[in-house]
């Protein structure tokens, strides 16, 4: 077994009780004492039952007040605060996609941003029955780019991706007509639907929630990730190291947070310039060295190895190391809490995206055009910012562990082909791991996504359910913010396949692959239908069918709300440790946990009990076994 | 039925058997009556390797059986279905030992049953370090007697011990095929219950040689799984209790490969229908690598023979690509693509070339593994010089599509056809590159029209790729240069500096082919040079290089520079493809490539400038080179650059023009610098050229002089 030994909760805890500590010095806030401010919360909102989409109300529903002013019960409300919620985490994925499309628009052979996975582009094109024959690579990326555009405001027709699905799903969406058109359009008709005096039936407040989630997850989501490949090149399993202690006490020590690779692909880029090296010295730092927050983070562990200095509720962490010289932020999940932090300390907080500005933040505008420009700017103020640093207040947690990142689809195929038998196998499939299944080595799949939320101790449901799984040999696929709770903690160092069943720890020694698979940030659990799709194509079962089951046991943001509906809408079971604000409405819960697998083969549950939580997953995979006689 | 419940269910068959046969046992002779297998210190070596505990009597066998039962769990987990696997295989030795009771002799002639220690010992110490590659257990009937034996000879002839259970004794019988320990080849016994007898071998390993204590049954797993290196050949058709000892094999590590239709787990449960796979399947699952050691062809292969030389007069034939088109290329493909050691030959043989003829050669030697990398074609490639010339009576010069072979009349005499280049290639790939070739096989051709294709549609255009890859590479941009001594055989003293912008002056080692020998042979001939200390700038010099030439060349050199030709310029061996020399008249350099035959306005043909410029010795005025470094921004450039190449043969010009072109235009603004530079068409004597360098104003006339 050697050294090796998983991280625990409770030493993350000590870390942060530390952390806080140098905070306490600086008069710095925490979101744990925030979270004690706004205990209890509002009870109308945790139940969805508030309603203010008019200026009549606001209206809160009750046993004695059981109808708002326009007449529209608590399921209307609930629903359509569901709707309205799902509408805000497609539109924000879809959004981060768009971005992307723009940033390939702008590739150029000379940089800054190149295309660096042709073949992707051209397999993308293909699929799309765009002419490649002849074509300048980058005549083609800037073609497709606007293709990709397209799709969010297609007029007629539904999103290309959808293709990718087995053909019994797509008969699933035409039947139930929730197969995603246009991107924004799907958007726009969500906040339609729940504009005062529209829809209040659920199922149709409903059904849009699981098309405008498709939108998103076969859409937006599958954009942003398959054409960030195409220009950051497709993410191939590669090492790194997470938590806080990745961050060096004697370097300038930049941390990037967000969602969008393409601000911090460039400043990696710039990081790792000898002439900013050679700076840095000159400023008494013996290097440069760049981590990651979020998914963000994510991208560039798998494209580059960055190391992860944490996941969502470690954020303002980073600042109180006392050690960050910048922290470097594009969109979605930053709190603004790092503003007024970050002035407790010496750290620049430089806010980078229009989409998202800050008070108390430095604001640097990042364009795909000056991407270089703009990258070396900000590098090279943080390294002035090194000399600011007060040492007294430093303090890195010394806990960080490896883990072997970068498991795209077609590293995972890669991957499967490494054991197949060239006498009797083909390559280039998922059969090896169907063969895992059905023989019973492995039980199933769990993707487990999604954020960190107070509400749960944080990593701990995440940390804990995949230790319950891989030991019942049940695989694991990771994305966003659970992956790097994983990460963390150590599930994602190869040696971590001592701790599971028998099975899954000869898959692992066999493939030589750690026993919880980094498959990339929240837009790339896109990442995860294709490959559900790909599973369903090769083993001749329906997506409902395999015993593979989607889990977010800590959700806190709109976005993940977006993704269970498209996974749900895909057909897997979807299993969620925090309620979506639907406890207010029977008629909306049932729907949700029960009622929608007469139209999409899935439903969710949702369960506060991890432990639980993870039973009820093992179970649903034995039924799912059992059901095809495997 | 699932895999799991077939499992549990032969475990269950088989754990009835036991446990009446022991009671029956207990019944006849008493608890206290003594059971023992003969020849060992280890008891019931498998119960004792996985629990610890030894076994003497009766009444310890049924209380062993209680902790086999203890084993049978039945969760739905493929702990449990292992454990039922070693449950069933326990069983089966508890089945095995009563059958010695009161010193019987249960197995007789061609059977050996229970093996000593003695064996483990003698067989023991070969198969943990390797010399036996790998150990089969043959279980049941093949489809035919022909085919089990055909199975059976084909591990043997690759050194890979033998033991045959059940059908396959009777079918080795039936055709008369010789078993025995001797020829490592050991039928066990034809109850399914014998192949305990091999597993005890591998646990009877562990405790022996792998200092695994009894009762250590995890340490004992690892043990066999990383370094027994077994496998089993089930045939069709598999009962429950096949399968629960099956399972006991995978739980050890053994992969199982069967023809019958069943579950299959990736490198562990593989069915394979076609039995004359068999080999190649259970040899790719376990990872078993054979090394080559005998070459089939019917002249000698050793070093002894890298230097001989083929003078035309002993010449068969000669394949020179020169003359005609001719190339060597290393292809990496899927595995699938691949048939492991199959030649062909394409077009005639040599027996069909006239003798002293010049002929096209092109082989392909396409490769597969799954730590392959398409970085290290050229790697392998460059090793051919070396292979082929290794063959007595063969002599191989040059690379890439510039090669030359000479067969001897003598070699030819003794059977020397073109498929034996094929053998010589897949031997030497095979056993040399074993950590990254899996498959091999090679496609010779000497059809004219094919060669001609290949060259240009297929080497070619992965030369130029090869050769792209690198253009993006700088001399600043790195942080090493290599080292390279591929050709000391030749020339004892030379040592290439090769830099992203300075290939090896064979035009074969790039940068980056430098580096991946260097992976794949870190005490290879290419060595990692730094370069921290330097000495100046302008013509390249470095002490870090100049320690490593000095070391390399074994005191020969003392210093170089990398980009000039007059101060202490790199030496050349003899492979290179072009040479530059000094035209005092027009204050530049001509240039010569080695397929140039005519005169150059020096007063020298290309091998009167070779004579003086190979070997190892610095030649102030005189650089051998690749003919990729012409169009460098690092060629000559002390001397301040490509600006002073004032002829080249015509044919060496319309190689280099676009790249050339495009580097004077960026050092120097120049556009279409090529027309400026004379050839054989404008002048062979040093007056004619002067006049039509005048005539286009070009710039080394107005360059500081040379010397």
């Amino acid at each position: 077994m050697g050294n090796f030994k998983l991280t625990t909760v409770e030493e993350f805890e000590a870390a942060t009780e530390r952390l806080l500590e140098t905070g306490k010095k600086v008069g710095a806030d925490g979101w744990q004492y925030r979270v004690a401010n706004q205990t209890p919360h509002c009870k109308f909102g945790e139940q969805g039952v508030c309603c203010r989409i008019c200026s009549m109300g606001p209206c809160r529903i009750t046993p004695k007040a059981p109808r708002g002013i326009c007449g529209c019960d608590v399921h209307g409300i609930v629903a359509r605060n569901y709707l309205k919620f799902t509408a805000g985490g497609s539109a924000t994925h879809s959004d981060h996609g768009r971005e992307i499309c723009h940033t390939l628009y702008n590739a150029k052979p000379e940089g800054p941003y190149k295309v660096k996975d042709p073949e992707k582009l051209i397999r993308i094109a293909k699929e799309w029955g765009v002419e490649t024959e002849g074509k300048d690579i980058y005549d083609l990326a800037h073609e497709m780019a606007v293709r990709g555009l397209e799709e969010y405001g297609k007029v007629f027709g539904h999103q290309n991706f959808l293709k990718r699905a087995p053909q019994h799903t797509q008969e699933i969406w035409e039947r139930e007509e929730i197969a995603p058109r246009a991107i924004d359009r799907e958007v726009s008709c969500s906040l339609h639907m729940t504009h005062m005096g529209c829809s209040s039936k659920p199922e149709a407040l409903i059904r849009q929630s699981l098309r405008s989630g498709l939108s998103d997850g076969w859409g937006g989501s599958m954009a942003g990730t398959e054409f960030s490949d195409v220009l950051f090149g497709t993410p191939k399993p590669i090492e790194t190291e997470a938590n806080l202690g990745v961050m060096e006490k004697e370097n300038v020590n930049i941390v990037v947070h967000g969602h969008d690779p393409s601000l911090s692909e460039m400043i990696c880029e710039y990081a790792d310039d000898p002439e900013m090296i050679a700076y840095a010295k000159s400023k008494g730092a013996k290097g440069i060295t760049v981590s990651g927050v979020c998914c963000t983070s994510n991208e560039v562990a798998m494209r580059r190895g960055i190391p992860m200095a944490g996941n969502f509720l470690q954020q303002e962490n980073v600042v109180l190391t006392g050690a960050c010289e910048a922290i470097v932020v594009d969109v979605q999940c930053i709190f603004p809490a790092l503003g007024p932090l970050s002035k407790c300390f010496h750290t620049k907080f430089i806010t980078t995206s229009p989409i998202a500005q800050m008070p108390d933040s430095e604001f640097i505008r990042f364009n795909a055009k000056t991407a270089d420009e703009n990258a070396k700017a900000i590098v090279k103020m943080a390294i002035d910012n090194f000399e600011n640093r007060n040492p007294d207040l430093v303090y890195i947690p010394d806990l960080k562990q490896k883990a072997t990142v970068g498991y795209s689809v077609e590293a995972i195929v890669k991957t499967l082909d490494g054991v197949t038998n060239s006498q009797v196998d083909e390559t280039g499939t998922t059969k090896p791991l169907i063969e895992c299944i059905t023989s019973g080595v492995i039980r199933g799949a769990v993707a487990m996504v999604g954020c960190n939320n107070p509400k749960i101790r944080p990593d701990h449901a995440h940390i804990e359910l995949m230790k319950k799984l891989i030991a019942n040999d049940i695989i694991i696929v990771a994305s966003g913010c659970s992956a790097q709770a994983a990460a963390k903690a150590g599930l994602m160092d190869k040696a971590a396949k001592d701790l599971c069943g028998a099975g899954l720890k000869r898959v692992c020694e066999l493939a030589d692959i750690p026993p919880v698979l980094h498959m990339g940030s929240c837009v790339d659990i896109s990442r995860m239908m294709v490959l559900v799709a790909e599973l369903a194509k090769d083993s001749g079962l329906n997506i409902s069918q395999l015993p593979v089951v989607g889990c977010a046991p800590e959700w806190m943001s709109e976005k993940a709300v977006s993704i269970g509906n498209y996974v749900v809408a895909t057909g897997l079971d979807t299993f969620l440790g925090v309620d979506p604000y639907v406890s207010g409405s029977t008629e909306v819960a049932e729907l949700l946990t029960g009622g929608i697998r007469e139209w999409v083969e899935a439903a969710y549950t949702v369960e506060k009990d991890i432990d639980k939580l993870g039973d009820a997953m093992i179970a649903r995979i034995e039924e799912k076994r059992e059901a095809i006689g495997i | 039925m699932t895999l799991f419940d077939v499992v549990f269910s032969g475990n269950d068959t088989v754990y009835g058997l036991t446990e009446g046969a022991i009671n029956g046992a207990i019944e006849k002779h008493g608890a206290d009556k003594a059971i023992a297998f003969p020849n060992t210190a280890y008891s019931l070596p498998c119960y004792y390797g996985v629990t610890g505990t030894k076994v003497a009597t009766l009444g310890e066998l049924k209380d062993a059986l209680g902790v086999v039962k203890s084993l049978m769990t039945r969760e739905k987990r493929l702990n449990d279905a292992f454990m039922s696997g070693v449950a069933t295989a326990l069983c089966a030795e508890f089945i095995e030992v009563l059958k010695y009771m009161d010193g019987a002799v249960p197995y007789e002639e061609p059977c050996y049953g229970h093996l000593a220690d003695a064996v483990i010992r003698e067989l023991g110490v070969p198969l943990v370090t390797g010399d036996i590659p790998g150990v089969a257990v043959i279980l049941g009937s093949a489809p035919t007697a022909q085919e089990g034996v055909e199975l059976v000879k084909s591990y043997q002839a690759q050194g890979i011990l033998v033991t045959l259970v059940g059908g396959i004794i009777d079918q080795c019988e039936e055709m008369g095929y010789k078993t025995g320990a001797n020829v490592r080849v050991i039928p066990l016994g034809k109850d399914v219950t014998s192949v305990i007898h091999v597993v005890s071998v591998a646990v009877r390993a562990a405790l022996i040689f792998g200092n695994i204590q009894p009762g250590d049954a995890a340490g004992l797993m690892k043990y066999t799984f990383e370094r027994v290196p077994a496998f089993v050949n089930a045939f069709a058709p598999l009962d429950p209790v096949i399968v629960a000892c099956g399972a006991g094999a995978i739980a050890l590590g053994f992969p199982v490969i069967t023809n019958e239709e069943t579950f299959r787990v990736p490198k562990s449960l593989i069915v394979q229908k076609d039995v004359s796979k068999f080999n190649a399947t259970s040899l790719e699952a376990r990872d078993i690598k054979i090394k080559i050691t005998n070459i089939d062809i019917p002249v000698a292969f050793a070093s002894a023979f890298e230097g001989e030389i083929i003078r035309r007069g002993d010449m068969q034939v000669e394949f020179d690509g020169s003359r005609v088109d001719c190339c060597e290329l290393v292809h990496a493909k899927e595995a699938s693509e691949i048939e492991d050691h199959k030649i062909e030959v394409i077009g005639p043989d040599i027996d069909e070339m006239e003798v002293g003829s010049k002929n096209s050669i092109a082989y392909v030697v396409e490769v597969a593994g799954k730590n392959m990398q398409a970085d290290f074609e050229p790697v392998f490639e460059r090793k051919f010089h070396s292979y082929l010339n290794c063959i007595e009576g063969v002599m191989h010069t040059g690379q890439r599509d510039m090669i030359r072979i000479r067969i001897s009349k003598d070699a030819f005499a003794a059977g020397f056809r073109a498929k034996h280049i094929g053998e010589v290639l897949y031997a030497k790939v095979k056993s040399e590159f074993a950590a990254v070739v899996d498959k091999c096989q090679v496609k010779i051709y000497t059809d004219p029209a094919e060669c001609t294709k290949i060259r240009h549609e297929v080497a070619t255009p992965m030369f130029d790729k090869r050769d792209e890859r690198l253009m993006t590479l700088t001399d600043e941009g790195v942080e090493v240069y290599y080292s390279c001594i591929m050709c000391q055989a030749f020339s004892p003293s030379h040592v290439c500096v090769v830099t992203p912008e300075r290939l090896g002056l064979c035009g074969a080692v790039s940068w980056l082919d430098a580096k991946a020998t260097h992976q794949l042979d870190p005490e290879g001939p290419c060595q990692v040079i730094t370069k921290e200390r330097i000495i100046d700038e302008r013509i390249g010099e470095y002490e870090d290089v100049n320690e490593a030439v000095r070391k390399f060349s074994q005191g020969a050199l003392e210093d170089v520079s990398l980009y000039s030709i007059i101060e202490k310029p790199m030496t050349s061996c003899g492979c290179f493809e072009c040479i530059c020399g000094i035209e005092p008249l027009s204050n530049g350099v001509c240039i010569a490539n080695r397929e140039y035959a005519g005169m150059t306005p020096i007063g020298m043909t290309f091998p009167e400038l070779a004579s003086m410029t190979g070997g190892g010795v610095q030649t102030p005025g005189f650089m051998g080179h690749g003919k990729h470094f012409i169009a460098s921004k690092k060629f000559m450039k002390a001397e301040g650059g490509v600006a002073r190449i004032v002829w080249m043969p015509k044919d060496l010009k319309d190689q280099v023009a676009e790249r050339l072109n495009e580097t004077a235009k960026e050092m120097y603004g120049i556009e279409n610098f090529v027309d400026m530079i004379g050839d054989e068409t404008v002048a062979e004597d040093p007056e004619t050229l002067l006049a039509f360098l005048e005539e286009k104003g070009h710039p080394a006339l107005s360059m500081e002089p040379m010397m």
